[in-house]
């Protein structure tokens, strides 16, 4: 039995952190009708960034709860700002374009970003410091938390209710519902639907941050081309839950950390990414857009 | 009009044909195949460093045969699709020889390409199966997969007594050639051998397969793969509370594996050919001391060393032969006995195998420094 409950906190931990990078995914395919590969590698971004900002700024060594909030808000921010700006340089002019063209780019801007990070911090294996977070470890009836996996379940947990919220009970999420629905009609009912998709990326970007940075604390190694195989796994997730649905994604990313780890836990590790692929292709056969995806009436 | 501008034609052709003929005869050039960017960037990017290196004091003693020695490197990323592009393009810039790749995985892709077109190859790949094709033109500068597996079960069985062993590996045909020939070896010796299974490199998340370990109650989890995965199972190993013994094969004797395993670096084993800093040999401390010189920093680990000797026979070859035809000189290094290697005497078999070299098992200590535990 602890060995069952061991696995569940492993899998809802790394579930925690697709979810946090598939609702980057969804929520820009919800409103945009755009896969934006370019996420992963903000993920990947973020961490590098948390990093140099911890390091420059208040010095390795030091820690407080001041000095860890501002390394989170602080890189947030900056993510939410290369989002931004991914959105009005690579995507925004391509708004009108053909669908395909939109996703060369975006498969471009991946590149772009990817490299950057090679250049700006160079090939090798970035590696975090031990003592961002209190190394305190709980067990309990022989089942092991550590506070780094505590602290990502409960933010992410904190985030996703968070955005959840802001999506259904505020005027501003509203607007976002109401121009994914349809961004014509949106306009012509005086939603400003640039300013929309703005918020999506501040958002998206933002909580893809978080992610990179708990990926940086939690396993510590990070290297330029990490955000691809985040990208990849939070992409599936996204797609199973139902892509462009908010609560899919969060139902997404947890059931896929839960399959990668029982899967490894009690068939075999080398076929568990086989057998979440399967399931995968087993869900959409039986439900086309994902588990809380909507049925979509044929536009004629 | 059209004969002067087919004169002219022919003579740009003619010209360049010259140029290369002349650039041919002027440098000797020296490929390097290595994983400069991605996940083994610190050793591909040491082992390109440490071939610039050699390279320059020749050049600075007057090359070799009187010719220039050129490097031309390509960064194979540590993948075998980029390995075969990698390989395409040195053979056609004209290298002589091609030192690298660091994983066997690639150079086992490039491999061929060089056999083909008569390019010497000198790899630290330990995979078994790189010599058994016994192409001519390539030469092992480590020592094989199944050397250290039987080193490790001797270890395992005879002086460490453990009774229950798991077995991990990624899916690198390194990796899992070396840990196929661990298991085959501990089973030699009637070692107890309590899982075998296999890791993603890179997905960083292993606490699942380490679980279904920890369910087992292993006396000593041995890991056959690469330092980066190596350091990050290491401390979820701690994390989870599993009190088994961890030891790394040779790739994860690298300075990464200590710093993602943090605190429970410490007790953990590694099992290697001498490390460079304890090599007896003049001829190392001379290149460690002219490394880092020059570069600031230690070499990432002993495979640049080896990789170098290799490089270095290969141009003893040259100077031995007076020639720069690659079938003599592969003739001439299958015979090669005693050569004063900086990680100990250079003797190849005829399939390309270096003979000798001793392992040992170290024991990492507080200070990250290795201990000498058996050898």
């Amino acid at each position: 039995m602890d060995i069952f409950l061991q696995q569940l906190i492993n899998g809802l931990t790394v579930g925690s952190l697709y979810a946090l990078v598939a609702l980057g995914y969804t929520m820009v395919y919800g409103v945009m009708k755009l896969i934006n590969f370019a996420h992963g590698d903000l993920v990947a971004l973020s961490a590098f960034a948390g990093l140099t900002i911890y390091v420059e700024i208040f010095g390795e060594g030091t820690n407080s709860l001041f000095i860890v909030l501002s390394v989170f808000v602080i890189t947030a921010l900056i993510i939410a700002l290369v989002g931004v700006l991914l959105e009005r340089l690579a995507y925004r002019p391509l708004r009108t374009a053909p669908r395909l063209s939109a996703v060369v780019s975006a498969l471009g801007a991946s590149l772009v970003i990817q490299n950057s990070i090679m250049l700006i911090w160079g090939p090798n294996m970035k590696i975090f410091p031990s003592n961002l977070f209190p190394s305190t470890i709980w067990t309990v009836h022989g089942v092991v938390f550590t506070f780094t996996q505590v602290m990502i379940m409960g933010v992410s947990a904190l985030l996703m209710v968070g955005l959840y919220i802001f999506i259904n009970k505020t005027k501003m999420g509203t607007a976002i519902r109401a121009t994914a629905i349809d961004q014509d009609a949106a306009k012509l009912m005086g939603i400003n639907v640039n300013r929309v998709i703005m918020i999506i990326f501040i958002i998206g970007s933002s909580l893809g941050a978080v992610a990179g940075l708990f990926i940086g604390i939690n396993y510590r190694g990070i290297t330029f081309d990490m955000g691809w195989m985040y990208g990849l796994n939070a992409f599936v997730a996204a797609i199973m839950g139902g892509i462009g649905n908010i609560p899919g994604a969060m139902l997404g990313g947890i059931l896929l950390g839960l399959f990668n780890a029982m899967i490894s836990g009690y068939i075999s590790s080398e076929w568990a990414e086989t057998f979440t692929f399967v399931l995968l292709v087993v869900i959409l056969i039986f439900r086309p857009t994902g588990i809380l995806g909507e049925t979509i009436a044929e536009k004629v | 009009m059209k004969r002067t501008l087919l004169r002219f034609a022919t003579s740009v052709v003619a010209c360049s044909a010259l140029v290369a003929s002349l650039n041919a005869a002027d440098v000797i050039k020296i490929g390097v195949q290595a994983p400069i960017t991605g996940k083994y960037a610190n050793e591909g990017q040491s082992i390109d460093n440490g071939v610039k290196l050699i390279v320059a004091q020749y050049n600075a003693k007057g090359g070799v045969l009187g010719k220039k020695l050129e490097v031309v490197s390509c960064d194979d990323e540590g993948a075998a699709q980029k390995a075969a592009i990698c390989a395409r393009k040195l053979v056609n810039a004209g290298v002589l020889a091609v030192i690298g790749s660091y994983t066997s995985g690639a150079t086992e892709a490039a491999q061929p390409t060089y056999y083909r077109n008569g390019v010497l190859q000198t790899s630290d790949g330990t995979s078994d199966s790189l010599t058994k094709h016994k192409y001519w033109t390539f030469f092992r500068n480590s020592f094989p997969n199944s050397a250290e597996a039987k080193f490790t079960a001797k270890y395992f069985i005879n002086v460490k007594h453990y009774k229950r062993i798991a077995i991990l590996s990624d899916y690198s045909s390194y990796a899992t050639g070396l840990a196929d020939a661990t298991q085959k070896a501990i089973k030699a010796l009637n070692g107890n051998i309590i899982y075998r299974g296999k890791i993603k490199s890179g997905t960083q998340n292993f606490t699942a397969v380490l679980t279904k370990i920890k369910s087992m109650n292993p006396d000593v989890i041995y890991f056959s793969g690469y330092y980066n995965d190596g350091g990050l199972l290491r401390a979820q190993q701690a994390q989870l509370g599993i009190k088994a013994d961890f030891v790394g094969g040779d790739s994860n004797d690298n300075p990464d594996f200590m710093k993602l395993a943090g605190d429970s670096a410490k007790g953990t084993y590694l099992i290697n050919v001498p490390t460079p800093d304890i090599l007896p040999y003049d001829l190392a401390k001379k290149f460690l001391k002219d490394y880092k010189a020059k570069y600031g920093i230690m070499p990432a680990s002993i495979w640049t060393l080896l990789n170098i000797d290799g490089l270095r026979a290969v141009l003893y070859g040259v100077e031995q032969t007076k020639s720069t035809d690659t079938k003599k000189i592969s003739n001439f290094l299958h015979t090669l006995k005693g050569f004063p290697g900086i990680t100990g005497p250079v003797n190849f078999r005829s399939d390309g195998e270096r003979i000798g070299g001793g392992y040992m098992a170290y024991k990492i200590k507080a200070d990250n420094s290795y201990k000498i535990v058996y050898k």
